[in-house]
């Protein structure tokens, strides 16, 4: 018997693909010479269709592909979230490459195939589906990091990530063999089921850590961080702002079906390593982003940070815990890519990352300064930004998992990076400009600032309708313990 | 009589020489290869549980890794092919640049 195939479920990565292959052979047909981005433009067109569909999809829940593709609520959340984000990083994408002269065609269609890939990652209910659509995302992505093939610094990065992110792979695979060993599936479900009735074995405890440490590969957490500062700085502006959001959120939304969802019923034997592992996290990204004088590199360790305060929302363990995660992301969205935005802008007219270069930015650009000193301060918490909510959510689940002196470090932790985002502020605002130049800022890039501003602002403001949104995304989510 | 143990513990050391050969080789094209023995000791174990369970997905997803294992070979060769022309090396100490 063959099993019927809904559709329906899985029409949004369809959309995705439909428009990847047009735009194939758009590129193909193109005349070389074309002095219009076509590809940039349909492809920012492409996007706000499918968030228009996708807002269409809320209520879908269900299974396909004989239990490998599931749409529940978490799903439909990160789906959207990594359209919006998208939004951003292929408007980045054509502003960067103007100042280039690398071919930026071919760049889109991997834009889009990561997309995919990431639209797939939360979709998936099987763990070879789940490897493959991380692999999907993870591929496109070292192609990206090293895609100026003429910048060494690009290349040194790709070659990195590369490296790295294949051995994360293996690990990933090997624990998947191992549990597919004992518990002789790979279905979230059979696996789910055999969890909640077996105690923890020494063989499962090794597969799920081999499992975690590629998880922890794409959050970026200690130990598993170690490319984060070098591909940040080395890869093209536009993959490092998808790196920081993208990938990381990606890395999440499996991190909470693995241990909110499917191994929900073994949480009291971990939740003193992740509690342990996020401590270690925030403190290494916030004492090693104080000495650094490249922005992006600034902006890598500051998300290992950042990594290390979302996993106290999993240590925490609780429906509580998910949530606040889901909302720190939302916020850390608008946040994160307002600031790159920024790099971006900054970069194509003065050609330097080096935070030195940033003095006295608001006498050349004051919507420059203002949105990346709102970002800056969004990321240190201060209220009544979304950064400063969303830590106030994750710290408030972490006190009521009983965990206080997690909170209390992370605590310690936001005084820390107050110091390295506010030295950046000062450059900005305080010291004085080495070149008087006036930095132009076109018209849809100041509509994108503005959203980015509006972003940080209303969901640290008007907490109330996004925290209903990423709660009832953790609610309706597939496996969750009864 | 050869069982499930034995299949593992080669798979394991398998695992342990593509870790070993990550860390230690400096060449980026020995890493590439310790890259491949990792995927390769995963495969082996896919295979020997499914043969033991008497299941067979286990062998099906071995064809999926072989293929992503070729696709990052060719994304990796292709950026040391870059790396060569670029900085004339292939040694991954020479990877210096970004450094605080």
């Amino acid at each position: 018997m063959f099993p019927t195939i809904d559709w329906s479920l899985i029409l949004l990565e369809l959309l995705i693909t439909m428009i990847l292959v047009v735009l194939v052979v758009l590129d193909l047909a193109l005349p070389k010479d074309t002095k219009k981005d076509w590809l940039g433009i349909l492809s920012l067109a492409g996007l706000f269709g499918l968030i228009g569909f996708w807002l269409t999809q809320r209520a879908l829940v269900g299974t396909t592909f004989s239990g490998m593709f599931m749409m529940d609520s978490l799903a439909w959340f990160f789906k959207g979230f990594f359209l919006m984000a998208m939004v951003f990083v292929i408007a980045m994408t054509q502003q960067f490459f103007k100042s280039m002269r690398s071919r930026k065609n071919e760049f889109y269609l991997l834009l889009w195939l990561a997309l995919l890939g990431m639209c797939l990652v939360a979709s998936s209910a099987d763990f070879l589906m789940l490897f493959i659509a991380i692999e999907i995302l993870t591929i496109s992505l070292y192609v990206m990091t090293a895609y100026l093939k003429s910048d060494k610094h690009s290349l040194e990065a790709g070659m990195k990530y590369l490296i790295l992110g294949a051995l994360s792979s293996g690990f990933f695979l090997y624990g998947i063999s191992f549990l597919y060993g004992t518990t002789r599936s790979t279905h979230f479900e059979a696996i789910q089921g055999f969890v909640s009735s077996h105690a923890m074995a020494p063989m499962t405890a090794f597969a799920l850590v081999l499992i975690f440490a590629a998880v922890g590969f794409k959050i970026a957490a200690v130990p598993f961080h170690w490319w984060v500062p070098d591909v940040y700085q080395g890869a093209p502006t536009p993959v490092t702002a998808l790196l920081s959001v993208g990938s990381k959120a990606a890395g999440f939304v499996v991190l909470m079906r693995l241990f909110f969802g499917i191994f929900a019923s073994w949480h009291g034997q971990w939740t003193l390593v992740l509690a342990a592992l996020s401590a270690v996290t925030m403190c290494y990204g916030n004492l090693g982003a104080m000495f650094q004088t490249n922005i992006k590199r600034l902006l890598g360790y500051s998300s290992i940070g950042h990594a290390g305060y979302l996993l106290m929302g999993a240590a925490a363990g609780s429906a509580l815990g998910a949530s606040a995660i889901n909302f720190y992301l939302l916020g850390y969205l608008f946040t994160n890519l307002g600031a790159f935005l920024v790099i971006v802008l900054f970069f194509i007219s003065s050609k330097s990352d080096e935070i030195k270069n940033y003095a006295g930015l608001v006498k050349r650009s004051p919507l420059l300064a203002c949105t990346l000193l709102l970002a800056l301060v969004s990321l240190a918490g201060v209220p009544p930004l979304a950064g400063f909510f969303g830590k106030f959510i994750l710290l408030m689940a972490t006190v009521k998992s009983g965990l206080l002196w997690l909170a209390f470090i992370a605590v310690v932790n936001i005084v820390i990076s107050l110091y390295y985002y506010l030295m950046v502020a000062k450059r900005i605002y305080v010291d004085a400009p080495h070149t008087t130049s006036i930095i132009p800022v076109s018209r849809p890039m100041r509509l994108l600032l503005g959203i980015a501003i509006v972003g940080m602002i209303g969901i640290g403001i008007f907490q109330g309708p996004f925290l209903d949104v990423a709660m009832t995304a953790v609610k309706g989510m597939y496996f969750l313990p009864k | 009589m050869i069982g499930l143990e034995h299949y593992l513990l080669l798979s394991g050391i398998i695992f342990s020489i593509g870790i070993v050969g990550v860390i230690t080789n400096r060449n980026v094209l020995k890493v590439l290869l310790s890259l491949e023995l990792l995927l390769a000791a995963s495969n082996l174990s896919f295979v020997a549980f499914s043969k033991f369970n008497g299941d067979y997905a286990g062998q099906l997803i071995v064809f999926f890794v072989i293929l992503v294992a070729a696709v990052e070979v060719a994304i990796g060769l292709a950026i040391i092919v870059l790396m060569y022309r670029r900085l004339g090396t292939i040694q991954a100490d020479e990877l210096k640049e970004l450094k605080w």
